[in-house]
């Protein structure tokens, strides 16, 4: 008897164990649905987030987040961040009449990179950074690679 | 030195349960302190039966010397379960570090009556979202200024207050007055279907 509850007590501490890295270091999500669609497939794929980034530093335009869904709590979306607090960022790039929006403190302007075919900050709004749970840095499965930033600084000659 | 290889098995014994406790006081139970008053809640004008109205909700001196400890349940909020009237802990929509604590008003669909600094007297609760307010409506800076927040900021429900021993026990209900008109039926949030 004292034998199962040693393995029982084992099991419970290495599943809190893991579930503690899953929360405040990495874990892995399936993510799947057409709006991340040249980045990620429409299939769907299972990509690793970390939580470090969020913590210890900053996370800048050009990120690839996963966050909770503003209209669904239960749901989690995975987005690129377009804009950071106090950028000025372009509503909807898609359509012929340009506004603009200042996105607020502690917001972030997310946009998915198939703008055709994605709900995102266009349909919700600037999305609060308690909301984003972390930074995604690779993809596990199918072909697993790492994903960077893909933001290029564009230079102007004047 | 006898005493450290005693120290160390029982260290050996001990640190394998820290994962559990911390994995506990986030998805189980915690308790914490309260600072504030926007919860403090004066007089409703209610029902007579409802003594229970009228004592504050939490904190209840103003000096700020003594806080009240209570109950989070992480647990309920974990299974997306929202109800209105409940007390919360959420993230600041516009401060993410910073932790406050109101009580959800409405939910989804809801139509609100606001508050002063809002700039629109009636306003619809958009999906996934809801209406806070403290209950001390001149202390409180709540859905009156920052609108309706996404649910997903909801952490836990506050559900006792533990210290002030003469108010030991479940937290106050606070009857719903006449500012909100709700919706037929509230969405049931489920983690299962994942879309």
């Amino acid at each position: 008897m004292s034998k199962y509850l040693k393995s029982a007590a084992l099991v419970l501490q290495v599943a809190c164990g893991v579930q503690l890295f899953n929360n405040h270091v990495a874990e892995f999500t399936w993510c799947f649905g057409p709006s991340m669609l040249p980045t990620l497939n429409m299939t769907g794929d299972i990509v690793g987030f970390e939580h470090l980034t969020q913590r210890f530093s900053k996370l800048g335009t050009g990120d690839l987040v996963v966050a909770v869904s503003p209209t669904d709590p239960s749901k989690l979306v995975c987005k690129r961040i377009i804009g950071v607090p106090g950028d000025k960022v372009v509503i909807d790039p898609v359509s012929p009449h340009r506004q603009y929006i200042t996105v607020p403190p502690g917001h972030y302007w997310l946009m998915g990179d198939n703008l055709s075919n994605s709900t995102d900050s266009r349909a919700y709004g600037p999305v609060s950074g308690g909301l984003v749970l972390g930074r995604v840095f690779a993809r596990l499965w199918p072909s697993p690679k790492w994903i960077n930033n893909g933001l290029e600084e564009i230079v102007e000659f004047s | 030195m006898a005493f450290v290889p005693a120290f160390r098995q029982w260290a050996w014994s001990v640190l394998p349960w820290v994962p559990v406790g911390i994995y506990f006081t986030e998805h189980g139970y915690s308790l914490g302190t309260v600072n504030g008053r926007s919860m403090q809640a004066r007089k409703q004008p209610s029902t007579l039966s409802s003594w229970m109205n009228k004592k504050p909700t939490l904190n209840p001196d103003s000096n700020q010397l003594k806080k009240d400890v209570v109950l989070f349940n992480h647990w309920a909020i974990d299974r997306c379960n929202y109800n209105i009237g409940d007390v919360v802990t959420l993230r600041h929509p516009d401060q993410p570090e910073k932790i406050v604590i109101k009580r959800i008003i409405a939910l989804e669909g809801d139509v609100v009556q606001t508050r002063s600094p809002y700039p629109e007297a009636h306003v619809r609760v958009p999906r996934g979202h809801c209406w806070i307010e403290g209950d001390e409506m001149f202390h409180s800076r709540d859905s009156n200024h920052y609108g309706p927040v996404p649910l997903g900021l909801v952490k836990s429900k506050v559900e006792y207050v533990l210290y002030p021993l003469n108010r030991f026990g479940k937290i106050p209900d606070k009857p719903r007055g006449n500012r909100v008109r709700y919706a037929p039926g509230h969405k049931v949030y489920n983690r299962l279907d994942h879309e």
